[in-house]
């Protein structure tokens, strides 16, 4: 069940992001505001840029001259709209889905039954993090190769990932024997690590989105660290020419 | 002192100065302050789906609201800590923002509502209060505590 919904959640995203890239934009409106205008023309211009994920470096770039998101960040109020539904349903995902991990470390409602608060609880943050896909898929869309380029946002994918494995794990593993420890204040050790596995790095995943907003790391400014330049997919003696 | 020169003397305290002149305190002290925010929102919501009979219906709403308790003060004075120190270092901005004073106006009625009117419906339990209050209660908390984190994000809008 959850697994048919993270699938359809990734097509959803793919939708998106090809609707947004089949439209073209109006002439008139240019390339200006959030996007690093200077290393998406310099992009362009190479055809295999190096470093991680380059390939993907021009499908966002094209992404970045689409309607949608020139539309999304030179609107006035959109681009905030969205940010604060993102950071109100981090409240209802996230929040929701540190009591669990709390539950299962034994930390709080230690006279709840864990499968009792994973079908009453659960459900939430299923729709909390379907809200938060959507919403962060938006905000990617506003700014797509400035995020794609970001440091942060790479970790906060890699994390996304990591923490996706862990419920996978923990749901094909312990918990299918829950009833056997149901009712345990504090329950056996694999369901106390994939607690505690999943606290850290929800938490990573939080930090290392609200770090996206900063810019220390970015492309176009050099110069930076090798490994940074090589983490970022940047190529920085081509953008030092501007 | 006036208000705006009170605003000031904190602008100008050491602390608001060292958070200012650092490129990575204030990003570091906000994300700090976003994660004291995600916990007060699961501990808050918690109870309240409790309330609204969308949560962890089989279980007494005053145990719950004692089992988050913890987690509820605790991630407050969190943001009270992180929140304060994000305050020094730019309060003559939050003088002239109204995101501010919408967001201390929130946590002001939040804080009161949840301690005084909501915990005494929690305590009194189910069979005193007719479940109507209750879903009232659940809306005016989760209302009151979307201002304070939604005012807080607006802050850092221009």
């Amino acid at each position: 069940m959850q697994i048919r919904l993270l699938a359809f959640l990734c097509c959803l995203v793919l939708a998106i992001c090809y609707q947004a890239t089949a439209r073209t934009a109006a002439p008139t409106w240019g390339n200006a505001g959030r996007q690093t205008h200077v290393v998406s023309t310099v992009l362009l211009q190479t055809p295999a840029p190096q470093g991680i994920g380059g390939s993907l470096l021009a499908f966002f770039s094209r992404l970045g001259d689409s309607s949608w998101s020139v539309g999304l960040h030179e609107s006035r109020y959109a681009y905030d709209l969205i940010e604060s539904v993102h950071v109100w349903t981090l409240c209802l995902f996230f929040g929701l889905a540190v009591m669990f991990d709390l539950r299962l470390l034994g930390w709080t409602m230690r006279s709840v039954p864990v499968s009792e608060v994973a079908r009453r609880l659960l459900p939430w943050t299923v729709v909390g993090f379907v809200v938060m896909v959507i919403s962060g898929t938006l905000l990617f869309t506003a700014i797509p190769l400035r995020s794609y380029q970001n440091i942060f946002f790479r970790t906060k994918m890699i994390m996304l990932l990591l923490a996706g494995l862990n419920v996978w794990i923990f749901h094909s593993g312990v918990y299918r024997r829950v009833t056997t420890w149901d009712v345990a204040s504090v329950p056996p050790r694999a369901a106390r690590v994939a607690g505690a596995l999943s606290l850290v790095l929800w938490v990573c995943i939080v930090l290392s989105g609200r770090m996206i907003a900063y810019n220390w790391f970015d492309c176009d400014r050099q110069p930076q660290r090798p490994i940074i330049n090589f983490m970022t997919s940047c190529v920085p003696n081509q953008s030092e020419e501007h | 002192m006036s208000l705006l020169g009170f605003f000031q003397w904190c602008e100008q305290s050491g602390i608001g100065d060292t958070i200012r002149r650092s490129s990575w305190l204030f990003p570091v002290i906000e994300a700090i302050h976003l994660l004291g925010l995600g916990v007060i929102g699961g501990a808050v919501l918690t109870v309240d789906l409790r309330l609204l009979g969308l949560g962890l219906r089989r279980q007494p709403a005053a145990q719950l609201a004692r089992d988050a308790q913890p987690w509820l003060v605790g991630s407050l004075l969190l943001m009270l800590i992180t929140g304060s120190l994000l305050f020094l270092s730019e309060a003559i901005k939050c003088y002239y923002h109204e995101a501010f004073w919408f967001k201390m106006a929130s946590l002001f009625l939040a804080l009161v509502f949840t301690f005084t009117i909501q915990r005494k419906v929690i305590m009194a339990g189910e069979t005193r209060v007719r479940p109507v209050w209750s879903k009232v209660v659940a809306l005016v908390s989760i209302l009151l505590w979307s201002g304070v984190g939604i005012g807080g994000r607006w802050i850092g809008f221009s």
